[in-house]
């Protein structure tokens, strides 16, 4: 299959086939989610309304990590097979993780300062995914910081690899150390502990966000292709104009 | 001799050639620990709470500033394509420059931490400790400089994207270095001290490969 995708123009067919269902889907899920957490969901016995920032702040702490898994799969996949395609997915999905953790954490700050009464304390969970958003400025910046685009590559697969290794460090922060952010709720042994009346909006959320963060990754990957195809016109046409 | 035992003479040869870099760094050393008394005021109980985190920060940044010139001599004068072509292997080459590194531009920092440590007026029961955890911690610190140089060897915009690049990996280095900085009354050898260790351990065994894997393609690309 990943042989199969390695043409750019069979994967520019299959994004594009993909690409309206998916929009739609993320935006009704999105709209379902929103309307469902907002308005159609009780407010929490002790947070009050403020629990109602869950359903933006835990499907984007989930898109950073997994974003980041991701990035070190292509990461690894460039490294070792030089798959063309893991490349331009690496550069579209970086920015998207990075936008997704900033968004966890400004969505934590909100939530910090009515609940703990600071809108940041350095609890394992908040440094952690802090570390994380900066290696995707990292990654973002490796890739972007060559004259010739191309030789960013390999050093910033290389850069997302290592970084894999601070997303166990974040996921589990939480049961590590002892944190004032509060333990798993959804992935954990022993089961769901959230009411069915706040899980319903919750996964509706998460389930809409994975959608948006495929749509926005399958848009820029085509937006990155593009590019190189322009850049590749453009030397072959001044090459022409030349003789 | 061994392959690596004459690159890092090489390196030692050129470095002390060209000792007004190391001095440089140590300038840099000198002066971050001298802004904070002078942001903060005189007190010397104030100075002693920040001795330990300020000289732990200056160390890392002054560290920084030697990383981007780590390989760009090697790189523009063709050595990495030399030893790419040698019997040894980049591993062992990336190795030798990280020690060669440290010995030129750590181990200055450490000798004049002591008096870094006078004028902040932090005891000299936490001194000893706090060296220990130095000593660990640099090389942990050039070690990731190391992957960070052969990452952006050939880059735009040097420092910054090196700032970028080493210190978020370097943070537990900082957390683990500055808690075994200041152990409880009379232990030398703490948990964080190992942590410190075990950080430094893991980083000597995967640092020269990928640094070797990060060379061996701007060698190809630079050359091809």
């Amino acid at each position: 299959m990943f042989d199969y995708l390695a043409n750019p123009t069979r994967f520019m067919r299959i994004a594009d086939l993909l690409l309206w269902p998916l929009t739609v889907l993320a935006g009704g899920l999105l709209l379902a989610g929103l309307y469902v957490g907002l308005i159609a969901s009780p407010p929490d016995y002790q947070q009050g309304d403020t629990v109602r920032i869950m359903y933006v702040h835990v499907p984007a702490a989930w898109l950073a990590t997994l974003g980041y898994v991701a990035l070190g799969l292509c990461g690894l996949f460039y490294v070792v097979w030089r798959h063309p395609l893991a490349d331009i997915a690496l550069r579209a999905m970086a920015p998207a993780g990075a936008m997704f953790a900033f968004l966890t954490l400004v969505t934590g700050a909100f939530w910090g300062k009515p609940m703990w009464g600071a809108w940041w304390v350095w609890d394992a969970r908040l440094t952690s995914m802090l570390i994380l958003f900066f290696f995707y400025l990292g990654v973002i910046a490796l890739a972007n910081g060559f004259d010739q685009p191309e030789r960013g590559s390999r050093p910033a697969a290389l850069l997302a690899l290592v970084g894999l290794v601070n997303v166990p460090i974040v996921k589990f922060s939480v049961d590590w150390w002892n944190t004032l952010h509060q333990p798993a709720s959804l992935l954990r042994s022993g089961g769901v502990a959230i009411d069915q009346a706040m899980l319903l909006p919750l996964l509706l959320m998460l389930a809409g966000m994975h959608l948006y963060f495929a749509v926005i990754v399958i848009l820029r990957m085509k937006a990155l292709l593009a590019e190189r195809r322009i850049t590749s016109l453009q030397l072959r046409q001044a090459t022409r104009g030349s003789r | 001799m061994t392959p690596f035992a004459l690159q890092l003479r090489r390196d030692l040869r050129l470095g002390w050639a060209g000792r007004g870099d190391m001095l440089v760094v140590l300038g840099f050393f000198l002066i971050i620990v001298t802004l904070f008394p002078l942001a903060l005021g005189p007190d010397p109980a104030q100075l002693r709470i920040i001795a330990v985190p300020v000289i732990w920060v200056a160390a890392m940044l002054a560290s920084l500033a030697g990383f981007t010139r780590i390989f760009a001599e090697d790189v523009r004068c063709g050595w990495v394509d030399q030893v790419a072509l040698s019997p040894m292997s980049l591993p062992v080459y990336a190795l030798a420059k990280a020690l060669g590194h440290w010995l030129l531009s750590a181990l200055p920092i450490l000798a004049v931490t002591p008096l870094m440590a006078l004028l902040l007026n932090l005891g000299s029961g936490q001194l000893a400790a706090m060296m220990l955890a130095l000593a660990l911690g640099t090389a942990a610190l050039t070690l990731l400089g190391v992957i960070g140089a052969a990452l952006s060897e050939g880059a735009r915009g040097g420092g910054g994207l090196m700032a970028i690049l080493v210190l978020p990996p370097a943070m537990p280095v900082l957390i683990f270095g500055a808690l075994a900085s200041t152990p409880e009354a009379g232990r030398l050898i703490t948990p964080h001290l190992m942590l410190l260790g075990a950080v430094l351990a893991v980083l000597l065994a995967i640092a020269p490969f990928i640094a070797a894997a990060a060379l061996a393609e701007s060698e190809s690309e630079s050359g091809g």
